[in-house]
């Protein structure tokens, strides 16, 4: 009897260790697959762009080949990709500071102020961001035209901009709609003016929503390519559209085209390290009790 | 240190028609050191208030005096303040020594060194020296109370603006800290304002209470002052747990008419009530009187409705018999009486204990009787 009053038990705890492990099975199968449809086309591009021009489209592929950098060293000989990698890094660098004095200041006014119409003020902020930007394409060249803004560094910088602001503006407003007013409140009874309190108290604690939005609007418009195509010719020609000038009209330079692509993983990547601590924290206040 | 003047406050949100009244008409005088509660329901103004006295809010009409200043110009920053927060404030990425030295990095010329000796030295009275490397974020509900607490302290300032600082605490460290707070204001002999909606805090922290309701003031009185000689029916059902039963009648020549029995009042009660015709019996809880004797000739008879034991002693609540609307009345009794639902039950409110109110304007019109000790409390607090 002893035995078979303790074997319901036993099974019950094997049943459930087997469930655990079945849970555990399924959920490393998903990830594992969805590592996979994301890996794998990086994996694709970057032996692509290791494999000699020739080999580089056969089908079946060579799975197994002698890597090289020949496309590489051809990248960086080139002055024109030289010349278009460093430009995007100057042009985007400088709207991502730009959209960020602009866009994060304005968001902290919405929040914490009363703006007249301040819902209508924030839709038609949005609004830019409304239409395919094939149908403001136009528009922007006039405008660029008679500003003598077409192929200027400082016009692809104000335009990078525009097609970021609203995504600051509108995750920031919310993000500090997330932060008590009565932090600068007690920064003000603490003896620090409105700005002090914005600069010292606020801003700090809107770190990680700073970092996020910063990331994303790097990213937004170091993929550009439709605006460059567009507004530029010479002087302030993107590196995703040097990228592109590898799709030529009767044949695609596949090995160097991937070399490209590869290379302009490579400051996201790195941007994406060095804010990784701030983007992990979150939006999470552990401190803050929301009244 | 200082005192504080309020001259004919006045505070509206919003414009024109569709402004509302948050304070109205409020003057006040609260003296170097004393411990002041500002009490009432939610939307009574009291936060508002504070905040005016802050300079986070600037009233519509009126002056406000910190000592001799006239402070209606000065932001929060000049008014040298210090307040503790509902929610606590903390700046989340400061650790507790940068969060208790930031107020007087910013509104003195104190060296660091000085600083830090200060902040160490309230760190330490707090109990919370051994906290100074860690984040907010790190500490619990109790310790992060203390942080706000210190952190006004190490200010040494003129005033302190206390909001609701115990409402986001547990039962048991709310009571701890009220203790705490009622000890530190002794000792520091700081001016202090405190917001509260809890009328246990107000009756035991506060020199003096300041009872507001729709941005009124009803009444500034000790604690002890406004339950025994509450100025009007909010005041007398607002202050004092549980609350005082109200009855309300019509006077028939020399009688209270309530819904459920008869009340003949006493000559002094007549006199007080003169030709007023809808009055209010209002009785504390631990005055009514139980008699389970059905002989005695008391004054009307109950049934009992729920009966909370509460150790000591126990809540009973009851109707009256004859009654038409469904409404109960507490009643406190010794917890050791034996007493069951439903059971009928013979209740006298003794003539002594008596407040009436005028049932239209609510006014007290007559207010119960003290014993010798009861009046020494109220003319020794006054």
């Amino acid at each position: 009897m002893a035995t078979a009053d303790t074997e319901p038990g036993s099974s019950q705890r094997f049943e459930k260790g087997t469930r655990e492990t079945l849970v555990t099975v399924a959920r490393h199968a998903v990830l594992l697959t969805w590592s996979f449809l994301v890996l794998f086309p990086l994996y694709w591009l970057a032996s692509m762009s290791l494999k000699p021009s020739g080999q580089a489209n056969s089908l079946p592929p060579d799975w197994i080949f002698l890597p090289t950098v020949y496309n590489y060293l051809q990248l960086v000989q080139s002055s024109d990709f030289v010349t278009a990698f460093a430009n995007s890094l100057l042009m985007v660098g400088a709207s991502v500071v730009l959209v960020l004095l602009i866009g994060v200041p304005a968001a902290y006014v919405l929040s914490r102020y009363d703006i007249p119409k301040e819902r209508d003020v924030l839709v038609w902020i949005l609004s830019s961001r409304m239409l395919p930007p094939i149908a403001v394409v136009l528009p922007f060249f006039i405008i660029f035209q008679e500003f003598n803004l077409f192929d200027s560094k400082i016009g692809m910088v104000l335009m990078y901009v525009s097609i970021n602001l609203s995504l600051v503006v509108w995750v920031m407003k919310a993000f500090f709609d997330g932060i008590p007013e009565t932090l600068e409140e007690a920064a003000r009874v603490d003896g620090a003016t409105r700005f002090q309190g914005f600069l010292k108290i606020i801003l700090p604690a809107a770190k990680p929503g700073i970092f996020s939005v910063a990331i994303i609007s790097f990213i937004f418009a170091w993929i550009e390519l439709l605006f460059g195509l567009v507004l530029t010719s010479f002087n302030a020609v993107p590196v995703t559209l040097f990228v592109y000038s590898f799709i030529g009209s009767r044949s695609i330079e596949w090995s160097m085209l991937a070399a490209a692509s590869t290379a302009m993983i490579i400051p996201v990547a790195i941007f994406l390290i060095a804010v990784n601590k701030y983007l992990a924290a979150g939006l999470s206040f552990g401190v803050v009790i929301k009244e | 240190m200082a005192a504080i003047t309020l001259d004919s406050v006045t505070k509206r949100f919003g414009e024109g028609g569709d402004a509302i009244l948050a304070v109205d008409d409020v003057s006040l005088d609260i003296k170097d050191g004393e411990f002041v509660v500002f009490v009432g329901p939610s939307g009574s103004g009291k936060s508002t208030l504070m905040r005016i006295v802050a300079g986070l809010e600037t009233q519509s009409e009126g002056d406000v005096y910190i000592g001799d200043t006239l402070v209606n110009q000065f932001g929060p920053r000049a008014r040298d303040i210090a307040m503790v927060f509902q929610n606590y404030a903390l700046y989340p990425n400061m650790t507790v020594e940068e969060n208790m030295s930031f107020g007087l990095k910013m509104s003195t010329e104190l060296s660091t060194s000085e600083i830090k000796t200060n902040v160490t030295e309230t760190a330490e009275m707090m109990g919370i020296g051994d906290l100074l490397d860690n984040k907010p974020g790190e500490l619990s509900g109790g310790q992060q109370q203390r942080v706000a607490l210190g952190r006004a302290i190490v200010r040494d300032p003129n005033v302190f603006l206390m909001d609701e600082p115990l409402s986001n605490l547990d039962a048991k460290l709310r009571t701890t800290m009220r203790t705490e707070i009622n000890r530190l204001q002794n000792d520091l002999d700081v001016t202090t304002l405190y917001v509260t909606h809890d009328q246990t805090e107000a009756m035991t922290m506060g020199d003096r209470l300041v009872v507001l309701d729709h941005g009124e003031l009803q009444q500034v009185g000790t604690p002890v002052d406004c339950f025994y000689r509450p100025v009007n029916q909010f005041v007398a059902g607002f202050i004092g747990s549980p609350s005082m039963n109200f009855f309300n009648g019509h006077m028939e020549n020399t009688t209270l008419r309530a819904d459920g029995f008869d009340y003949e009042l006493t000559t002094r009660m007549q006199s007080s009530v003169g030709d007023t015709d809808e009055v209010v019996l209002g009785a504390r809880p631990e005055d009514i009187v139980l008699r389970d004797d059905p002989n005695v000739d008391y004054e009307f008879e109950a049934v009992v409705d729920v009966v909370e034991p509460m150790g000591s002693i126990a809540y009973v609540y009851l109707r009256p018999k004859a009654q038409e609307i469904d409404q109960t009345f507490v009643v406190e009794t010794d917890g050791r009486r034996p007493i069951t639902e439903d059971e009928y039950i013979k209740v006298k409110i003794p003539d002594k204990d008596v407040h009436l109110f005028d049932g239209e304007t609510g006014r007290t019109i007559h207010q119960r009787e003290l014993d010798s000790e009861g009046q020494v409390a109220v003319s020794e607090q006054r």
